[in-house]
C-alpha cells in the first residue's frame, strides 16, 4: 500500500530554466501531493510560468530533474498531457468555433469517443455555469466566461491534475469569486490544482500550501497560516498620511517591524490596537489608522522588501 | 495498484486527424469568405483570358503544341490556383495559431505532438486545394477545355503543387519569431505574383529570353504547371517524373524545416 499514492504528483530537484543567459527559474526544488491545491506566488517576472510550462512538458528543462506524474517531460509528454489539463494565463480558445465546439474539438485530442465528450462537455458546461451559451460563439463572452470555458476544456480528459497559470489575472471581483468557488469543487472532487497568482488573496483562499517565489528562486514555502506565523507578527497597523509618510523617530520602538512604504507604513505588531493606541497617544501626524490581520502580502514584503506590483 | 488509465491511447495518425477535422470545423464559419478566391476567381480568370482572350490569339496553335489557348490555359490557372491557395494557407493562419490566436499552444497542451499539428494542418490545406482542384478541373472538362481522360489525375497534380508551397511556407511563418506579417505582401509580390505571371501559366517559358528561361525552371509553379498540363491534355512523358520529384522535394524539405520550426517557436 506504499509507492503509488503517496509518492508525489510533481518532484522537481534543483530545477532550472534559462533563456540564453537570462535565468528564469533558478534551482527550486519543490514536490506537490495528490489532492492539495499548490501554489506559486509571485510578482511577474519571478519564473511561476516558466516553472508552470516545464510540467506542462511545453518547455524542456534546462537543469535538475523534474517529474510529472512519475514521467520525465522529456521523454514522455504526451501521457502526462493525457492525464493533465491546463488552464493558460492567455485564453486559447478558438473563436470560429461555438462554446460547445471547443470542448468537442478538445477532446478529440485526447482520443476520446464523441459521445464520451458530448455527455462531457454537457457535464462541464452545466459545472462552469455556461450552459445556456452553449451554442453561442466565443468571442463575444466576457473574461470571467471565457475563464470558465477554459476551465470546462481542461477537464474534458477528466485529469488527475490541473494546471492553472494565473486563472483569475484580469477578471472583476464577482468573476472571480465564481472561479474559486468553481475550483474549491474540483479540490473536493478530488483534482489535484497546481495554481500561480500575484494575488495574495488568491493564494490564501485557494492554496493548502505554496511556495514565494522572487527573482527565479524560492524564497519560502508552507501553509499560508504557517508563513505568516513564520515570517510576521499577527497583525498589522496600517498608518496613511496626507502626504508623503514623515515621522522622524516617532514610531521607535512600537511594534516588532515598521515598513515605510511610498504611501503608508506598517508595523507589524502582536498587539494591534494597543500599537494603534501608541500611535495616537504619540501625536504621530496620521491621517487614518487601520489595524488587519497580517497577509501573505506581508509575508512577501519582509521576504522581498518589496510589494507585489501588478 | 497502478493509477486508473482512463484516457484512452492515441495513435499518431488519429491526432494528426484530430487537427486536421479541428480546421474542418472552423472553416464550416468561414468558407463563405474564400469561396471566391478558391473556385470562383480561377473560374473567372479561365472565362476572361482562356475563352474571350484566347479567340484573338488561336490562329496560332503551332507555338502551344497544337492545343486552343483555353486547353493550354486551363491547367496552367489549376497549378497556379493550388500554389495561391497552399501558399494563403501557410500565411496569416500559422501567425495566428502560433502567435496571435494562440490555438496551437492549446493543442499542444494535449497529447498531441508538434509534428502532428504541423502535417494535420498542413493535411487541412490539402483537402481544400484537393477539392478546389476537382472543381476546377471538372468545370473545365466541361466547358471543353480538357482535351485528355487523365485529367482525372490533374487534381493530385495541384495538390502536390499546393503543398509544395504551402510547407516551406508554414516553415517560413514559424520562423518569424516576432510575429511580423509585414514579410507576407513581400512575399506576394516578389515571388508568388511574378510566378503567377511568368512561370509558364498563361504562355510556354520558351517565350521568356533566353536568360530567364532557367528562372522560371527553378520555379515550383513550373513543374506544378507542366505536370498539370501533361495530364489535361494526355501528353505525358517521362519529364513528370522529374516534375513530381521537384515538388515532392519542396514537400519533404518544407515539412522538415516546418516541424522544426515549430518547435522552435512553440515549445522554449
Amino acid at each position: 500500500m506504499s509507492s503509488a499514492a503517496d509518492s508525489p504528483l510533481i518532484e522537481a530537484h534543483d530545477l532550472t530554466k534559462r533563456f540564453g543567459d537570462f535565468t528564469a527559474v533558478d534551482s527550486v526544488d519543490f514536490s506537490v501531493r495528490a489532492g492539495e491545491t499548490f501554489g506559486f506566488l509571485g510578482p511577474n517576472g519571478a519564473g511561476k510560468t516558466s516553472t508552470m510550462r516545464m510540467i506542462s512538458a511545453v518547455s524542456p528543462v534546462s537543469g535538475g530533474t523534474l517529474r510529472v506524474l512519475g514521467r520525465d517531460p522529456a521523454t514522455h509528454g504526451p501521457e502526462i498531457k493525457a492525464r493533465m489539463g491546463v488552464v493558460p494565463q492567455q485564453d486559447t480558445l478558438d473563436f470560429e468555433l461555438t462554446v460547445y465546439e471547443n470542448i468537442l474539438v478538445y477532446g478529440n485530442y485526447f482520443g476520446l469517443a464523441k459521445d464520451v465528450i458530448a455527455a462531457r462537455a454537457n457535464e462541464l458546461l452545466e459545472f462552469v455555469q455556461l450552459s445556456e451559451r452553449r451554442d453561442s460563439k466565443v468571442e463575444p463572452l466576457s473574461g470571467g466566461m471565457k475563464r470558465r470555458l477554459t476551465i470546462a476544456r481542461a477537464l474534458v480528459n477528466e485529469p488527475e491534475l490541473l494546471l492553472l497559470d494565473e486563472p483569475t489575472t484580469g477578471l472583476d471581483p464577482q468573476a472571480r469569486h465564481v472561479l474559486w468557488d468553481r475550483l474549491y469543487r474540483l479540490k473536493q472532487q478530488g483534482v489535484t490544482q497546481v495554481l500561480t497568482t500575484h494575488y495574495m488573496d488568491e493564494a490564501e483562499q485557494l492554496c493548502d500550501r505554496l511556495v514565494v517565489m522572487d527573482q527565479a528562486k524560492i524564497v519560502a514555502e508552507g501553509s499560508p497560516r504557517q508563513l505568516i506565523d513564520r515570517y510576521v507578527q499577527r497583525e498589522v497597523v496600517e498608518l496613511r498620511f496626507a502626504g508623503t509618510p514623515s515621522v522622524d523617530g516617532q514610531l521607535e520602538g512600537l511594534g516588532e517591524r515598521v515598513e515605510v512604504l511610498a504611501d503608508r507604513i506598517l508595523i507589524g505588531t502582536d498587539d494591534g490596537d494597543g500599537t494603534a493606541h501608541a500611535v495616537h497617544e504619540r501625536g504621530v501626524p496620521v491621517e487614518s489608522v487601520l489595524v488587519r490581520r497580517s497577509t501573505l502580502e506581508d509575508v512577501f514584503l519582509t521576504l522581498t522588501g518589496r510589494t507585489l506590483v501588478d | 495498484m497502478a493509477a486508473v488509465a482512463h484516457v484512452p491511447s492515441t495513435t499518431p495518425l488519429e491526432r494528426t486527424f484530430a487537427v486536421t477535422s479541428w480546421h474542418a470545423r472552423s472553416y464550416r464559419r468561414t468558407w463563405r469568405a474564400t469561396i471566391t478566391t478558391a473556385f470562383l476567381n480561377p473560374i473567372f480568370f479561365l472565362l476572361s483570358v482562356g475563352v474571350l482572350l484566347g479567340q484573338l490569339i488561336d490562329d496560332d496553335r503551332a507555338q502551344l503544341g497544337g492545343l486552343s489557348y483555353v486547353e493550354f490555359v486551363a491547367p496552367g490557372l489549376l497549378a497556379a490556383t493550388a500554389m495561391q491557395m497552399g501558399a494563403n494557407d501557410a500565411m496569416w493562419p500559422v501567425m495566428a495559431g502560433i502567435k496571435w490566436l494562440r490555438t496551437y499552444h492549446a493543442v499542444l497542451a494535449t497529447p498531441v505532438r508538434v509534428g502532428e499539428l504541423v502535417i494535420g494542418t498542413m493535411g487541412w490545406s490539402g483537402v481544400r486545394v484537393l477539392s478546389a482542384a476537382a472543381i476546377f478541373t471538372a468545370v473545365a472538362a466541361i466547358g471543353g477545355a480538357i482535351p485528355s481522360a487523365l485529367a482525372v489525375l490533374a487534381p493530385f497534380a495541384a495538390l502536390l503543387t499546393g503543398l509544395a508551397l504551402n510547407a516551406p511556407i508554414t516553415a517560413f511563418s514559424a520562423s518569424l519569431e516576432g510575429g511580423d506579417d509585414g514579410w507576407y505582401p513581400a512575399l506576394n509580390r516578389f515571388a508568388l505574383i511574378p510566378m503567377f505571371l511568368f512561370a509558364g501559366t498563361f504562355f510556354p517559358v520558351s517565350q521568356l529570353p533566353d536568360w530567364l528561361e532557367p528562372a522560371a525552371w527553378a520555379t515550383p509553379l513550373w513543374h506544378g504547371v507542366e505536370l498539370c498540363r501533361m495530364l489535361t491534355t494526355g501528353d505525358l512523358d517521362v519529364l513528370a517524373l522529374v516534375h513530381v520529384g521537384y515538388l515532392l522535394a519542396f514537400v519533404v524539405v518544407g515539412t522538415i524545416l516546418a516541424v522544426r520550426l515549430h518547435r522552435r517557436a512553440l515549445l522554449k
